[in-house]
């Protein structure tokens, strides 16, 4: 996962990774011999990585099936689609109810939801989230970081920026800390926990 | 009451031309975020593939029609490809004169070398239909009205129930999220125009077939109004759009019929102003930009 504060430049990361901004210099390399800043957006999906954007950015005119659709939107077998959003409805059943509804009626929770089945119709390699706990109760929280745990499970990596800092390293394994542009500390999860400035900063202070 | 009639079934079958013109707008905006100033023009390149195509090829229908698609969808992948795709991400001023350009030279170019006056199209499919004996509707405007609902017809399913046309609503609305999931921007881009072209070049011969004339300006008049009903129905539901179109036909077929044909402008503006005053999104509201 990454923490930073507003403004670290967190959500620039994954729109770079995503191909939607273009990095001034550097490159990025997926799987060890992909390099992304040479590709299209699209072309980056293809190679398996999908995104929950911050603030979900649902297609809102869409209907939740048709989100679905537009994440598999790679995928040209109709029927293939069809069994895919079938397993997410399955595991989602509130989305199963609310199918047909437009995907901008839905309350926060629902969209998170659908934000998360619509990164996952695609059946990708690794996810990008950016923080998939903005503006949740804290019930509807403990949900999505069960996912987050079941996704990871499941053999897919996952990307998380997060604000809920402390939930977040409890799911993830290995943490980078990021200010203005640069990681200034990264390691396992549970040192960056421990880590001083991080438990200042992210944490309450000590405790 | 038989004016009224009369002047009901031309208002909606002009506007059902104006609805095919609006929406090759309202697609085109809301894909490549550009106003195609060159659309109409693209209209108006139509009618004259299908006046060629009559006048030299045959003068079935069917033959008529699909060179006006043809020669429309032409000028429209040319636009896109060496105008628009150029242009993408600059400044809006310049795909505005990019657009206009376009425009200026169609329309100047057909008036060199086909006509700076309507040149008359092949009568061989024009035969009146009294409806009875006060009301008439012309076989060509049935033709008219029949091409431009079908084209509305399939546009609406395109939009609705296609993968691309799916792709088409989600770049509308967010055309970074769509990239990122797997929809190649430009490629869709081009089908749009494409679509647009099409769609715009077969609508022009069935107005063709109906004035028995084709003319290198009739753009102006298609494209001022198609523009206004984009305005007012806002370009997010092309249903909107349609109806818009429908009512602005029968709204100024009632102005001519009633007062003059020459307020009949008046009456549109009127239109486009009080509602962009009270709603500046139109009435059913238009996607972020
Ligand atoms: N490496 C960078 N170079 C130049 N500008 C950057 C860089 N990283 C981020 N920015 C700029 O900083 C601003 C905030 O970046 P970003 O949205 O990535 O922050 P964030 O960490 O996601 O913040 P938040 O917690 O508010 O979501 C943006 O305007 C972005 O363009
Ligand atoms: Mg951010």
């Amino acid at each position: 996962m990454i923490l930073g504060s507003n403004g670290a430049g967190k959500s620039t990361i994954i729109k770079s990774i995503l191909g939607l901004v273009k990095p001034s210099r550097g490159s990025i390399l997926f799987e060890g011999e992909h390099e992304l800043t040479a590709l299209a957006p699209h072309q980056i999906h293809k190679l398996g990585i999908s995104w929950v954007p911050e603030g979900r950015q649902l297609w809102g005119t869409l209907t939740v099936y048709d989100n679905l659709r537009m994440g598999g939107f790679i995928e040209a077998d109709d029927a293939k689609i069809s069994q895919r959003i079938g397993e997410m409805l399955e595991r989602f059943p509130r989305l199963a109810e609310r199918r047909d509804q437009v995907a901008g009626s839905l309350s926060g929770g629902e969209q998170q939801m659908v934000a998360l089945a619509r990164a996952l119709v695609s059946g990708p390699k690794l996810i990008l989230m950016d923080e998939p706990s903005l503006g949740l109760a804290p019930i509807v929280i403990r949900d999505v970081f069960e996912l987050v745990k079941e996704i990871n499970a499941s053999g897919i990596s996952i990307l998380m920026v997060e604000q809920n800092v402390r939930q977040a390293l409890k799911v993830a394994k290995w943490a980078y800390l990021l200010e203005v542009g640069r990681v200034v500390e990264n390691g396992p999860s549970d040192e960056i926990a421990n880590n001083e400035s991080v438990r200042e900063i992210f944490l309450g202070g000590r405790h | 009451m038989d004016l009224f009639l009369q002047q009901l079934i031309n208002g909606v079958i002009i506007g059902s031309t104006y609805a095919v013109v609006a929406i090759g707008f309202a697609l085109v905006f809301t894909v490549l975020r550009v106003i195609n100033f060159a659309h109409p023009e693209i209209f108006m390149t139509g009618m004259f593939a299908g006046l060629l195509a009559g006048s030299h090829i045959s003068d079935n229908f069917f033959v008529v029609l699909i060179f006006g698609a043809i020669g429309a969808g032409a000028v429209g992948l040319t636009l896109e490809r060496f105008v628009l795709r150029p242009l993408r991400g600059r400044d809006v001023l310049m795909t505005l004169i990019g657009t206009l350009g376009v425009a200026i030279m169609l329309q100047n170019g057909m008036a060199k070398f086909m006509s700076p006056d309507p040149v008359a199209y092949p009568k061989s499919l024009q035969v009146s239909l009294l409806l009875s004996d006060d009301i008439i509707l012309t076989s060509t405007q049935a033709v008219n009205f029949i091409v431009s609902i079908l084209l509305l017809a399939g546009v609406s399913f395109y939009v609705r129930k296609t993968r691309y046309g799916r792709a088409t609503r989600a770049i509308a609305e967010r055309p970074d999220v769509a990239a990122a999931f797997g929809v190649d921007v430009n490629r869709v881009s081009q089908v749009t125009v494409a679509l647009a072209s099409v769609m715009a070049g077969i609508a022009a011969v069935s107005v063709g077939i109906l004035y028995g004339s084709a003319w290198a300006f009739v753009g102006l008049f298609y494209g001022l109004k198609a523009f206004i009903c984009m305005l007012v129905a806002g370009n997010r539901y092309f249903e909107g759009v349609i109806l818009v179109a429908m009512m602005l036909g029968v709204i100024e077929a009632l102005v001519t019929g009633y007062v003059s044909s020459n307020f009949r402008d008046v009456a549109a503006f009127t239109i486009l102003i009080c509602v962009l005053y009270f709603r500046p999104n139109g009435l059913f509201g238009s996607y972020d930009t």
